[in-house]
């Protein structure tokens, strides 16, 4: 909601969603070039809805195990930022997801490309997290 | 870099101004609330814990999202106070191992330089809630030291 992402499109091996450009999400105040953070936070998103899409109809918790993301150029100002994400591999226990975010209109000159991990939970969080071993 | 942001950052080395005037200036950093203890030059960063920060509502749990930019945010900081002559670092890449639940609190990061090159400056950076060596998530990230532009 804060991040203003809404998803355009989702199959089982592929999701699609959209962040349009907002003031707050900015890193560069002279520039206007939105922050990294943002668009990590994005990718990381559009990459758990691809994991749900995959799984779909099951339902899971889907921690980020890892996550690797390479800022290829920088967005700019004001533009709305697509993210694709593609479930290319689920094991039983870990889904292997390839992303890409490009400006609208510009799928072929990316902005960012990525390559995370997410863990299946098919158990409650808690167990899975356990607790501090201090607390 | 911008002239604005060298005369701030010797102000802040200087103590005319608070460290935190270097968050402010980040739209997306005031966003997540970051915020800077200083002690001297020993720098501390703070993620308050803050609703617009969850992920999992239901744990609750922080959105990794979101402690990916803080760490992100802690080390372009941490870097721009390194060097002598600051660039404005720009974010090559950032990969992130998420290690536990980043639960409803604050957290906590601290940087290390690597590497500090002419062009391209490595940090690592560790997130921590209830204790330094229980981090929830460590982070390494390259950064492209730029002349050029704001």
């Amino acid at each position: 909601m804060e991040l203003g992402i809404e998803v355009t499109e989702a199959e089982e091996y592929r999701v699609t969603a959209i962040m349009p450009w907002q003031a707050r999400l900015v890193g560069n105040p002279d520039s206007g070039i939105l922050h990294g953070g943002a668009v990590f936070a994005f990718l990381d998103q559009v990459g758990g809805l691809a994991v749900a899409t995959r799984v779909y109809p099951s339902f899971e918790i889907t921690p980020t195990i890892d996550f690797r993301l390479d800022h290829l150029r920088a967005p700019a100002k004001g533009k709305t930022v697509v993210g694709v994400g593609e479930c290319y591999r689920l094991t039983e226990h870990v889904a292997f997801i390839r992303l890409t975010a490009y400006e609208e209109g510009q799928e072929h000159d990316p902005l960012a490309t990525g390559l995370a991990t997410y863990m299946r939970m098919k158990i409650s969080a808690q167990n899975y997290f356990g607790k501090s071993k201090h607390e | 870099m911008s002239e604005a942001l060298k005369t701030l950052i010797a102000a802040c080395r200087k103590g005319e101004q608070p460290y935190q005037a270097l968050v402010e200036r980040v739209p997306y950093a005031q966003f997540l609330g970051i915020r800077i203890e200083a002690r001297g030059e020993e720098l501390s960063f703070v993620l308050p814990k803050a609703d617009t920060n969850v992920g999992n509502p239901t744990l609750p749990a922080l959105h990794g999202g979101a402690v990916a930019g803080f760490m992100e945010q802690a080390a372009l900081i941490f870097l721009l106070l390194e060097m002598g002559e600051p660039k404005l670092p720009k974010t090559i890449d950032f990969t992130i191992d998420y290690l536990r639940a980043g639960l409803f609190r604050d957290t906590f990061a601290e940087c290390r330089v690597t590497r500090l090159g002419r062009r391209i400056g490595n940090v690592n950076i560790e997130a921590w809630q209830t204790r330094r060596d229980e981090p929830i998530a460590i982070a390494r990230a390259h950064f492209l030291l730029s002349d050029e532009g704001a």
